[in-house]
C-alpha cells in the first residue's frame, strides 16, 4: 500500500470519500451555525450604520446647520452617537463571533488530522517525513483558518453590496447597466480560468514548506552526527538549498496571488469608462440625463469597489485550497489493516502460530518466504539468525505492526486480524529494538498506556515493582519513578532507556512476550538480573527472545534459526550455534 | 557593524529588521504612493469629460484615450508594487532563515539539545511567516496611512485650527488604545508561539514513537496530549481574537466621534459665523479621508504584534554567543589520549566525576561498565560534543579545544550506539564527510563487511535511505555507520557499544578487518562484552561515573573484583561463542 503523501494519487474511489471528510468537516460546523448567523447579523448592522451615518450627517447640514439650529443639530449628533455606539457593540461581535469560530475550526481541523494520523500503521510513518507531517498539521490548517477567521465574513459582505448594487444599476437603466457590468463577466471567466493554476503555485509552495521543515527536522534530529563528522556545511547546504527551493516557489505563488488585484482595478476602471462613454451617447441620444450619469458613476463604484477587495480574499481562498488539499491526502489516507470478521474458532494448543506466511515489503521484495512454526503456551523461544535475516520483521507480523502479504497469524486459534487492537495488545507484549521514550517523568514513561496501574500512587506502585523483582532496575535512576525523560536529550543511556522499556512490556503482563535485542545495551550483570525477572513471570506467559548474543537465549526451550528470509528449528543451543557458524556468509 | 548596533540596543525591533532593505522598502513606498495618486486622476477625467461634454466639446476618442492610460498606468504600478512587495518580503525572510540557520549550524551539540528543535521548527516556518506577512502587507499600508493621516491633519489645521484640534484629540486615545491591546497581545503571541513549539513535539514523538504506540494500543493517550496542546492554542487564539475585536472597533468608535466632534462644534461654529459652510463642507470630507488609514493601522497593529512577537524568538537564536572555533593547531593525530581530573555533570550530578587516564597511540582501549556509568559520556568528551565541566582532554599533549575543529574532527572517526541515518544515498550516507575518496569508501565498505550487502541491492550504492532507516536492520544500520566512520580514514576510532547489534562472528570478523586496513589506528571500544577485548592493551572499568580500574585482562581479574564479576556473569555461555 502506498503511504507517500508526495505521490499517492488520487482515485476515483478516494474521490468519494474527498466527499465524506469534507462532509464530517462541515459536520463538525453544524454547531458553529447559529454563531455563523449572529456574526452574520452583526456584520449587516455594522455595515448599515456605517451607510446611514453620512446620510444623516448630509441631513443635518442640510436641515440645521444651513438654518442654523443648533437643537436639530445637537440632536441629531445625539442620534449618530447612539448609532456608533450600536456599531461599536456589533463590531465587537462580528470579530469576536467571527474570530471565535475560525479558532475553533482551527481546532477541530488539527485534531481532526492528528486523529486520522493516528489511525494509520506504522507502514505510514515509514514512508512520510515527519517534518512534512508537522507541516501539514500546523502550517496547513493555519492558512485555512486565515481564510476563515479573516477573510470568509469579508467575502460574504462583498458579495452581497455587489449583489444589491448590481440589482440596482440594471434597474437604473438596464441597457446602461449591463454595460456597466460586462467587465465584471470577463473578470469572472478570467478568474475560473486562472484559479487552478495559482492554486496549484501554492500548492507547490506548501510542499517546499513542507520539504523545508522535513530538512530542519532530520538535521536537528541528526545533530550530533553532523558535529562529530564537521559537517555543519552539509546543513547548511541542504537547508540552503531547501530555502532556496521554497523562496523559488513562494515568489511564483506571489506573483500568481498578486495577478488579481492589479487586473480587478483595471476592469473597474473599464467599468467606469464604458459607463462614461456609453452614458454620454445615451445622453447625446436623450435617452439619460446627466444628473442621473453621476450619480450612476458613483454606483458602479459600489459594485467595483467591494469587487476590488474580493481580488486579495480571493488569492486567501486559493491558498486555503491548496492547503485544503494537502490535508486531505491525509484524511483520505486509509488503514490497510483492517478488522476481520471473528473467524470460527480452531481451537489449538497453540498461542501463535505462523500458517505458511510471507510477507513482502511495499517494493515487492519478499523477505520472508512460507513461514511455518508454533509457539507452545509458556515455553521460552529463541530466534537467533544473522542481521538482516527477517527476525524483526517475524517479531512485527506477530505484533500485527503489519499484516503477512501471503499467509495467516494465528493468536489463540484466532486470525490475529481478526482481534481489536485493545485486545490484541493486552497479549501481545513487543519490546522494540529501538526504545522509545516520550518526553516526560520514568513514571509516565513506564506507565504508557498501562489502564491497570496508571492512577496508582508511588507508594502503591513501589510495592509492586517489589513483587516483580523490577525494584532494583528503577534504583539505577537519580530520581526514581520521578526522573525527567527528554526525547531530544543524552541525558539517558540507551541501555536506561532499553531497562525502561522493559519494565514498561512486564508491567502490561502480556501472554506473549517478545524481546527484540531488548537488552543490547545493557551490561552483562544487569542482563542476568533481567533474566530472573523473567523467570518471575507467570509460567503460562511465552517469551520470544531475539538475539545473536547467545547467552541470552541459554534458557530457551527451543530455539529458532532465521535467515533470509527462512525460518528453521535449530534443536539445541549447541545445534543453533553451528549454523551461525556456516551460515554466516549469508548475512 | 550592524550587529553590533543590534547588540547595544540588545532588544528585538522588527523595523530595525527593514534596514537592511532600505531600497526596496523605500521603492515600493513611492510605488504605492504613486500608484494612490494616479487613482486620483480617474474622478478628474469623468468630471472633465462630464465638463467637455456640457460644453459641447467633448470627444470620444480623447475620454477614452486618457481612462486607457490611466488605467494601463494604475494596473503597472499596482502590479509592480506587489511583485516588489512579494520579492521584498520573500527576500527577508530567506535572508533571516539563512542567517538563523547558519547560526544554528554554528552552534554546538548542547546548544540545539537545550532550545529544543522543536522551537527552532517553529523558528524557521511559522515564526518566518508571521515576519513575511508583516513585511509583505504591513510596511506599505502603515507608511502609506501615516503619509496620509499627516497631511489631512496639516490640511484639517490649515482650514480652521480650532476645529482641528478637537479633532487631533482623538490621536492619542487612539494611540492609548493601541499601547493597552498590543502590550496584552504580546504575551499571548508569545505564548502562542510556544504552544505551537508544544504541538510540535507532541506531533513529533508520535510520529518517531509510531511503533511503540502501536504495540501498546496507546493512540487515545496521545490524542490526548495533542488535544491539551491544541486546547491551549485555541484558547490563546480565542484570547488574541477577542483582545482585536475589542480594538478594531474601539478605533472604529473614536475616529467616528471625531465625525460627530465636527459636526456638533462644526456645526455651531458655522452657526455662530466663524465657520464658512464650504470650510464646513470640506472638513466633512476630509475626515473620511483621516479616519480610513487609522481603521488600516489598526488591522496591521494585529501583524506587527504577531511578526514582533516570532521576530522576538527568533532574534533570541539570532543573539546566542557563538561557540567560535579558536583552535589553531592543525597537526595530525597520533593517537595518544590524556583524560585528566574530568569531571561532567547533569542536572548538577556528576555524571563523570574526576576521571583520569591515558591511552598510548596505536594502542586498543576498551572502556566497560555497567549501565549508565558514562561510558558514552567519555566518548561525547573525546570528540568534543561535551565539554567537561572541569578538568581537560587532550591529544597527543595539546588540549582539544586547541585544535582546529575541520583538521580534528576530520581524524577521528565515531560510531555511535544509536543509529543515524540520512534520508540520502548509501553512498552519501557513509561518505558523508566530502573529502572521501572512492577508494576510501570501498575500504570502509569492505573492513565493515557491507560489500556483500550493497552488492545485493538493485541500485547498489544509490540506494535511497530512508529517513530515520526504517527499512534496513539494526545490524545493517550499525555497520553503516562504522563504515561512515572509517571512510574518513581516521587516526582514531571509537565503537559505542558496536557489539550490541552486530553478532560475534561479525564483529570479530570486521575488528581483524579494521586491525589490518587501518594500521596504526588507535581504537577506543566502549562494550559490554569482555571476550573480545580481552587482547586488548588497556581496560578502563568504569562505575557511576568513576575509573574503578585500568589495566589489562589479566591484572585486572587479579586486582578488581567488580571485574571479576563482570566477567563471570559471561563465562557461563561465553564458551560458545568463542567457540
Amino acid at each position: 500500500m502506498d503511504y507517500n503523501l508526495n505521490t499517492v494519487q488520487d482515485t476515483t474511489q478516494k474521490k468519494k470519500s474527498t466527499l465524506g471528510s469534507l462532509k464530517t468537516l462541515i459536520g463538525s460546523m453544524v454547531e458553529e451555525k447559529r454563531i455563523l448567523l449572529s456574526a452574520f447579523i452583526a456584520m449587516l448592522i455594522t455595515a448599515i450604520l456605517n451607510l446611514i451615518g453620512p446620510v444623516i450627517i448630509g441631513y443635518t447640514i442640510d436641515n440645521y446647520i444651513q438654518t442654523k439650529q443648533y437643537q436639530g443639530v445637537l440632536m441629531f449628533s445625539g442620534i449618530l452617537l447612539i448609532m456608533f455606539i450600536i456599531a461599536l457593540a456589533a463590531g465587537y461581535i462580528q470579530t469576536k463571533l467571527m474570530g471565535t469560530v475560525g479558532q475553533r475550526m482551527l481546532f477541530t481541523l488539527r485534531n481532526t488530522v492528528f486523529n486520522k494520523i493516528q489511525e494509520l500503521p506504522v507502514e505510514f510513518f515509514n514512508q512520510n517525513k515527519a517534518g512534512d507531517l508537522i507541516s501539514r498539521i500546523n502550517n496547513d490548517t493555519d492558512k485555512i483558518n486565515q481564510f476563515f477567521s479573516q477573510s470568509l465574513m469579508q467575502f460574504v459582505r462583498s458579495i452581497l453590496i455587489m449583489i444589491g448594487a448590481a440589482i440596482f444599476l440594471l434597474s437604473i437603466n438596464l441597457p446602461l447597466g449591463a454595460a456597466a457590468l460586462s467587465p465584471a463577466l470577463i473578470l469572472w471567466v478570467f478568474t475560473k480560468f486562472v484559479s487552478p493554476w495559482v492554486k496549484k503555485r501554492n500548492g507547490k509552495n506548501l510542499k517546499s514548506l513542507g520539504d523545508l521543515s522535513s530538512e530542519i527536522q532530520e538535521s536537528l534530529n541528526n545533530f550530533k552526527v553532523i558535529v562529530a563528522f564537521n559537517r555543519r556545511d552539509y546543513f547548511r547546504k541542504r537547508f540552503g538549498e531547501a530555502n532556496r527551493n521554497n523562496y523559488n516557489t513562494a515568489i511564483n505563488a506571489g506573483v500568481a496571488n498578486n495577478l488579481f488585484m492589479p487586473v480587478y482595478s483595471f476592469f473597474a476602471n473599464m467599468g467606469q469608462m464604458i459607463v462614461l462613454t456609453y452614458g454620454i451617447y445615451l445622453i447625446a441620444t436623450h435617452n439619460f440625463t446627466i444628473g442621473l450619469l453621476i450619480s450612476f458613476i458613483a454606483y458602479v463604484s459600489s459594485f467595483y469597489n467591494p469587487l476590488r477587495q474580493m481580488a486579495s480574499l480571493w488569492a486567501n481562498f486559493q491558498i486555503a485550497l491548496a492547503a485544503w488539499d494537502r490535508i486531505l491526502k491525509i484524511l483520505n489516507m486509509e488503514n490497510n489493516m483492517e478488522l476481520m470478521e471473528v473467524a470460527t474458532e480452531n481451537k489449538s494448543e497453540s498461542l501463535l502460530s505462523f500458517n505458511n506466511v510471507s510477507f513482502s515489503y511495499p517494493n515487492g521484495t519478499e523477505v520472508l518466504h512460507q513461514i511455518n512454526f508454533n509457539l507452545e503456551r509458556g515455553k521460552t523461544y529463541a530466534f537467533v539468525g544473522p542481521t538482516g535475516g527477517g527476525k524483526t520483521t517475524t517479531a512485527s507480523l506477530i505484533a500485527r505492526l503489519f499484516d503477512p502479504s501471503k499467509g495467516e497469524v494465528l493468536l489463540d486459534g484466532c486470525d490475529i486480524r481478526s482481534y481489536k487492537p485493545e485486545d490484541r495488545t493486552t497479549k501481545v507484549g513487543f519490546i522494540l529494538q529501538d526504545p522509545f521514550l516520550f518526553s516526560g517523568t520514568i513514571r509516565e514513561n513506564i506507565l504508557y498506556g498501562n489502564q491497570t496501574y496508571q492512577d496508582f500512587e508511588n507508594g502503591k506502585l513501589k510495592q509492586i515493582f517489589k513483587d516483580t523483582g523490577l525494584e532494583t532496575l528503577l534504583e539505577r535512576f537519580d530520581n526514581g519513578l520521578d526522573t525527567m525523560v527528554d526525547i531530544s536529550g543524552d541525558g539517558i543511556s540507551l541501555g536506561q532507556k532499553q531497562l525502561i522499556a522493559f519494565m514498561r512490556a512486564l508491567l502490561r503482563k502480556p501472554d506473549l512476550l517478545i524481546l527484540d535485542e531488548a537488552t543490547a545495551n545493557i551490561d552483562t550483570v544487569t542482563e542476568k538480573l533481567l533474566d530472573e525477572i523473567l523467570q518471575k513471570l507467570p509460567t503460562t506467559t511465552t517469551k520470544v527472545i531475539i538475539a545473536h548474543r547467545l547467552n541470552t537465549i541459554a534458557n530457551a526451550d527451543e530455539i529458532f534459526f532465521v535467515n533470509t528470509g527462512n525460518i528453521i528449528r535449530a534443536g539445541s543451543l549447541n545445534e543453533a550455534v553451528k549454523m551461525l557458524m556456516h551460515n554466516k556468509a549469508a548475512s | 557593524m550592524d550587529k553590533e548596533h543590534k547588540n547595544k540596543k540588545d532588544k528585538a525591533n522588527i523595523f530595525g529588521l527593514l534596514k537592511a532593505y532600505r531600497g526596496q522598502v523605500i521603492l515600493l513606498i513611492i510605488l504605492t504612493l504613486v500608484g494612490n495618486g494616479v487613482n486620483l486622476v480617474i474622478p478628474q477625467i469623468i468630471s472633465h469629460a462630464i465638463d467637455s461634454f456640457t460644453e459641447g466639446n467633448y470627444v470620444l476618442k480623447t475620454a477614452i484615450i486618457q481612462f486607457l492610460v490611466a488605467a494601463t498606468i494604475i494596473f503597472v504600478f499596482s502590479y509592480l508594487q506587489t511583485i516588489i512587495q512579494t520579492f521584498a518580503s520573500e527576500r527577508v525572510a530567506f535572508d533571516l532563515r539563512k542567517k538563523l540557520s547558519d547560526k544554528i549550524s554554528m552552534q554546538s551539540f548542547s546548544f540545539i539539545q537545550k532550545s529544543n528543535p522543536s522551537k527552532l521548527l517553529t523558528n524557521l516556518t511559522s515564526d518566518m511567516d508571521s515576519v513575511k506577512m508583516f513585511v509583505a502587507q504591513a510596511v506599505t499600508s502603515i507608511v502609506s496611512s501615516i503619509v496620509m493621516i499627516i497631511g489631512t491633519c496639516i490640511l484639517l489645521f490649515l482650514i480652521n485650527w480650532r476645529l482641528a484640534l478637537p479633532v487631533f484629540a482623538m490621536i492619542p486615545i487612539i494611540g492609548v488604545a493601541f499601547y493597552l491591546v498590543l502590550k496584552k497581545v504580546r504575551v499571548l503571541f508569545k505564548r502562542g508561539r510556544e504552544v505551537i513549539d508544544w504541538l510540535n513535539k507532541v506531533i513529533n514523538e508520535s510520529i518517531l514513537g509510531s511503533a511503540i504506540i502501536r504495540v501498546i494500543n496507546s493512540q487515545q493517550l496521545e490524542y490526548k496530549k495533542f488535544l491539551s496542546a491544541n486546547t491551549e492554542a485555541k484558547e490563546i487564539g480565542i484570547g488574541i481574537v477577542t483582545l482585536f475585536a475589542t480594538l478594531i472597533p474601539v478605533i472604529t468608535f473614536v475616529a467616528n466621534l471625531a465625525t460627530l466632534t465636527i459636526l456638533a462644534l462644526g456645526g455651531h461654529f458655522v452657526i455662530s459665523g466663524t465657520l464658512s459652510l464650504g470650510d464646513f463642507a470640506a472638513f466633512n470630507s476630509y475626515i473620511t479621508l483621516l479616519i480610513f488609514p487609522i481603521i488600516v493601522i489598526g488591522f496591521m497593529s494585529n501583524i506587527i504584534a504577531q511578526a514582533s512577537a516570532s521576530y522576538e524568538r527568533i532574534y533570541k537564536v539570532l543573539k546566542a554567543p557563538d561557540t567560535k572555533d579558536l583552535g589553531l593547531v592543525e597537526k595530525s593525530l597520533q593517537g595518544a589520549i590524556e583524560l585528566k581530573n574530568i569531571s561532567v555533570l547533569y542536572d548538577g550530578k556528576p555524571a563523570l566525576n574526576d576521571v583520569s587516564f591515558s591511552i598510548k597511540s596505536g594502542s586498543q582501549t576498551a572502556i566497560i561498565g555497567p549501565t549508565a556509568a558514562g561510558k558514552s559520556q567519555v566518548l561525547y568528551l573525546l570528540t568534543g560534543l561535551i565539554k567537561p565541566d572541569s578538568g581537560g582532554v587532550s591529544f597527543d599533549g595539546t588540549l582539544i579545544d586547541d585544535y582546529k575543529k575541520e583538521m580534528f574532527h576530520k581524524q577521528i572517526g565515531f560510531v555511535f550506539q544509536d543509529s543515524v541515518m540520512f534520508n540520502l544515498s548509501l553512498r552519501e550516507n557513509i561518505a558523508f564527510s566530502d573529502t572521501v575518496s572512492d577508494e576510501d569508501l570501498q575500504k570502509a565498505l569492505d573492513t565493515a563487511e557491507l560489500t556483500e550487502f550493497v552488492n545485493g541491492l538493485p541500485n547498489k550504492l544509490d540506494t535511497l535511505v530512508s529517513e530515520r532507516g526504517t527499512s534496513l536492520s539494526g545490524g545493517q544500520k550499525q555497520r553503516i555507520m562504522l563504515a561512515r566512520a572509517l571512510a574518513l580514514n581516521p587516526k582514531i576510532l571509537l565503537l559505542d557499544d558496536f557489539t550490541a547489534r552486530v553478532d560475534r562472528q561479525a564483529e570479530q570478523k570486521i575488528l581483524c578487518n579494521v586491525m589490518a586496513n587501518y594500521p596504526n589506528l588507535t581504537l577506543i571500544s566502549v562494550t559490554q562484552k569482555i571476550a573480545p577485548v580481552k587482547s586488548f592493551e588497556q581496560i578502563i572499568l568504569l562505575m557511576e561515573g568513576e575509573v574503578i580500574a585500568t589495566g589489562r585482562h589479566k591484572d585486572l581479574l587479579e586486582t578488581c573484583p567488580e571485574y571479576v564479576q563482570i566477567y563471570n556473569s559471561q563465562l557461563s555461555t561465553s564458551h560458545y561463542e568463542t567457540a
